[in-house]
C-alpha cells in the first residue's frame, strides 16, 4: 500500500463539515441536499465518473435507501474534496467502489451525523476511504493501519471476517479440486520431471 | 465433442474426458498401442484433456513460442516485469497478504519487485492455494505431484492446456538442432520412459500432432510379460522421440534396440556427459539435456558448444540470488529464481528452484553456466540391485515428513536424517526404507534445520554411475 494523507488532516476536514451537509438529503420530493449532484462534482474532481446504478441510487427516488446513506455519502464527499487528497491520484474504480459498499455498511452501523460528531466514529470513516483508496495514513505502516482500522470498525471487523471466510472457501475449493481423481489422472506432457 | 464433466468428486473420468477430440485415428492408435503382442501392462489412465477450441490455440502457441525473442538479460529486467508483478499481487493470496491487503476487494499499490521475499518448496508445500490466483476456474484442474531433491512433497496446480504446452518449448529446443517434427496419425509421437518399481504408465495421443501416439512406460521387468518385450514394443512403436532421464536411458542401452529416434529427451537429473555421448552413438540421434521443474516447466536445454544450459522460455524470468535473497553480482554463481512462467495456475514470483548456476548472455538469449543439483543417486539394496532414489521417495510419501536425507555409505550402510521435530516418525520411516532396500538396515539420525538439505547422496561410486 502508498502512504496517503495524514489521518490529523482528514479528521480535521470532517469536523469543519458544513451542517448544511448534515440537513435532510433530496429524498421522494422532501429535503435539500442534492447528495447525486455533491458526489458527482467530487468524482469529477478526481477525474472519475459515476456509474448509472451510483447517480440512481443517491438521486433519492429509490426506496431501498436510507436517509442515513445519503448523508454519509455527502459527508464522504465532503471529505474527498480535501486539498490534502490532491498529491496521490485515486482509482476510479476504488472510488465508485467506496460509495457502492463501504458507505453504505457504515450508514447502516450508526447515523451519518456520528460519523462527523463522534472522535471514534470519525476516524472510522476517515481510515475506511483511506484503506478503501488504497492507501494507509502518512507515517503509518500497512500492518498498523489495518490494526487500527480492525480496532475502531466493526464494519471492518466483519469485512475481515467475511474475507477471511471466503479466503478459506477458495482454499478448500482448492484442495478438494486438487484431490479429484481427475486431477489425479493428471495431462499429458512431452516429458514427466 | 466437447468433454463430459464428472460431477462428483470421486467420480472416474472416462475416455470421452480423457480425450475430448478422439477421432478415428486417434481410436486406432490407443488400441494399437494397448494391444500389441509385446505391450506392457499400462497401470494407470490419463490423456490430454483437450476441448477442440484448446487443441487449435494450442497451435498458435507453439508458432508464438517458436518465434518468441528474450526481452531481457541479467542487467535489463523484461518489459512486462512490473504488469506480471502487479496482477500476481492482486490474484494470488501469499503475494497479496505481503504487499498488506487482506481481501481482493482493498486497493493495493505499488510493491517492489526487489521487496518481494522469495519462496521456496516449503512455501508452496505448506499451504499450495495460497499460491492459486483467484481468477483461476477450478472445475478442470489438473495436479502434478512432485518430490523433488529438498525433501519436500508437493502437489502442484495445473490445467491440460499447460501440459500441452510443454511441446512447445521442446519444439523450441529441437528446432535449434534442425529437427522438425513430423510424426502423425497412425504413427507413435512420443515414448516417455520411467525405471522405477512403481510407475505411472498409460497410453495417449497428442491432437495438435494429428492423433500420434504417447506412451509412457516403464523398462522395470515386473511391468511386462517378458524382459526381451520391452525393445520389441519400443521396435514396434518406433516413437519419433524418446523421454526419460538418467536412469532410464542408462536401462535403455541395455535393450538390443534397433530403432533409431529422432532425439531423446532427458529431463529430472543431470545428465552426464559419459551418459549423453553413449546414447548419442549408440541411437544415433542428438539427446537433449532439458532443464524441466514441475513448477516451471522445460526452463532450457544444454548447449554443448555454448557450454551451457540455454534458457526456453521468454516469458519466465530467471535471476540469480544469494544466500541472503540478494541479487549475485554479474556472472557469479547463486540460487536460480524464478518469475513469470506458462502455468496460470501457479504463477512464479521469485521462486527459488533450489538449484545454482550463474547467468550469461549469448546471442540466442540468457543461458545458464554451471547448473547444479540434480544429480540421481541409486542405492544399494541388501540382495545387491541398485534402485532408483525416486523409490526411496515413494518409499517415504505415507508419512507427513517436511524434509530428510537418505546417505549410503561407502561400506552400503544407510542411514536416515529426520527433522527432530519428526522423529516420532522414526521407526516406521527405517522400516519402509529398510522394505524398500530389500532390508539392508536403516539408521536413523537428527537432521539438523540449520542444513541446506542434499536429499540423495552416496559414496558408493556406482551410485552415481547413471
Amino acid at each position: 500500500m502508498n502512504t496517503g494523507p495524514s489521518l490529523d488532516a482528514l479528521l480535521r476536514r470532517l469536523l469543519d463539515t458544513p451542517p448544511d451537509f448534515l440537513d435532510p438529503p433530496r429524498q421522494n420530493g422532501g429535503g435539500q441536499v442534492h447528495v447525486a449532484a455533491v458526489v458527482n462534482d467530487v468524482l469529477a474532481s478526481h477525474g472519475a465518473q459515476p456509474s448509472p446504478a451510483l447517480l440512481s441510487t443517491l438521486g433519492g427516488e429509490l426506496r431501498g435507501v436510507s436517509t442515513q446513506q445519503l448523508t454519509l455519502s455527502a459527508v464522504t464527499a465532503w471529505l474527498l474534496a480535501d486539498e490534502a487528497w490532491r498529491r496521490w491520484p485515486l482509482p476510479g474504480d476504488a472510488l465508485l467502489a467506496l460509495f457502492a459498499d463501504a458507505v453504505p455498511a457504515l450508514a447502516a452501523e450508526a447515523p451519518a451525523s456520528r460519523y462527523v460528531l463522534e472522535p471514534e466514529r470519525r476516524e472510522e470513516l476517515v481510515r475506511t476511504t483511506v484503506a478503501r483508496l488504497g492507501l494507509q495514513p502518512d507515517g503509518e505502516t500497512a500492518a498498523q493501519a489495518a490494526d487500527r482500522l480492525a480496532s475502531v470498525s466493526g464494519v471492518e471487523r466483519r469485512r475481515l471476517l467475511q474475507a477471511s471466510r471466503a479466503a478459506e472457501a477458495r482454499a478448500r475449493a482448492i484442495r478438494e479440486a486438487l484431490a479429484r481423481k481427475a486431477a489425479e489422472e493428471s495431462a499429458d506432457k512431452w516429458t514427466r520431471e | 465433442m466437447d468433454a463430459r464433466v464428472n460431477a462428483g468428486p470421486d467420480a472416474e473420468p472416462d475416455d470421452a474426458e480423457r480425450y475430448p477430440t478422439l477421432g478415428e485415428a486417434g481410436r486406432a492408435m490407443l488400441q494399437r498401442m494397448r494391444e500389441h503382442p509385446c505391450a506392457p501392462l499400462f497401470r494407470n489412465a490419463s490423456g490430454n484433456r483437450l476441448l477442440a477450441a484448446e487443441v487449435e490455440e494450442l497451435r498458435a502457441y507453439e508458432r508464438a513460442i517458436a518465434a518468441a525473442r528474450f526481452a531481457w538479460s541479467p542487467d535489463c529486467p523484461p518489459p512486462w516485469l512490473d504488469a506480471f508483478v502487479a496482477r500476481t499481487v492482486a490474484q494470488v493470496p501469499h503475494y497479496r497478504a505481503q504487499a498488506g491487503g487482506a481481501s481482493a476487494d482493498v486497493g493495493f499499490a505499488d510493491i517492489r519487485f526487489a521487496d518481494i521475499v522469495p519462496v521456496d518448496r516449503g512455501d508452496l508445500a505448506a499451504d499450495i492455494a495460497r499460491f492459486v490466483p483467484d481468477d483461476v476456474a477450478l472445475e478442470r484442474m489438473i495436479n502434478f505431484r512432485t518430490t523433488g531433491t529438498t525433501g519436500h512433497p508437493l502437489v502442484l496446480p495445473s490445467h491440460p492446456r499447460v501440459a500441452a504446452r510443454y511441446l512447445a518449448f521442446h519444439k523450441r529446443a529441437l528446432a535449434r538442432l534442425g529437427i522438425v517434427l513430423r510424426h502423425g496419425a497412425g504413427q507413435m509421437g512420443v515414448m516417455l520412459l520411467g525405471m522405477q518399481q512403481r510407475c505411472f504408465t498409460y497410453v495417449s495421443v497428442t491432437p495438435t500432432m494429428g492423433e500420434s501416439g504417447l506412451a509412457k512406460i516403464n523398462l522395470h521387468p515386473a511391468d511386462w510379460r517378458h524382459p526381451d518385450d520391452r525393445a520389441r514394443y519400443i521396435d514396434a512403436m518406433a516413437p519419433e522421440v524418446i523421454a526419460g532421464d538418467p536412469i532410464s536411458f542408462a536401462t535403455l542401452l541395455e535393450l538390443p534396440l534397433a530403432h533409431r529416434p529422432r532425439a531423446l529427451l532427458s529431463v529430472s537429473m543431470a545428465l552426464s556427459p559419459a551418459l549423453r555421448e553413449r546414447l548419442q552413438q549408440r541411437f544415433g540421434c542428438p539427446v537433449l539435456d532439458i532443464y524441466s521443474m514441475n513448477e516451471a516447466g522445460p526452463l532450457a536445454v544444454y548447449d554443448e558448444t555454448l557450454g551451457g544450459h540455454l534458457l526456453l522460455q521468454p516469458g519466465m524470468y530467471v535471476e540469480i540470488l544469494d544466500a541472503a535473497g540478494q541479487p549475485s553480482p554479474a556472472g557469479q554463481d547463486g540460487e536460480i529464481v524464478l518469475t513469470g512462467g506458462f502455468n496460470f495456475c501457479l504463477p512464479l514470483l521469485r521462486y527459488r528452484s533450489g538449484d545454482r548456476g550463474r547467468l550469461v548472455v549469448t546471442d540466442e538469449g540468457p543461458m545458464i553456466v554451471g547448473l547444479q543439483g540434480r544429480r540421481p543417486v541409486r542405492y544399494l539394496t541388501a540382495t545387491g540391485q541398485w534402485i532408483n532414489n525416486i523409490d526411496l521417495s515413494h518409499a517415504l510419501a505415507r508419512l507427513p515428513l517436511s524434509r530428510y536425507s537418505v546417505h549410503q555409505y561407502a561400506d552400503a550402510g544407510v542411514v536416515l536424517r529426520l527433522a527432530a521435530s519428526e522423529a516420532g516418525h522414526a521407526a516406521e520411516a527405517a522400516a519402509l526404507l529398510q522394505a524398500a532396500l530389500l532390508g539392508r538396515p536403516v539408521a536413523v539420525a537428527v537432521l539438523d534445520a540449520e542444513d541446506k538439505v542434499l536429499q540423495y547422496t552416496t559414496e558408493l561410486e556406482e551410485g552415481l554411475a547413471a
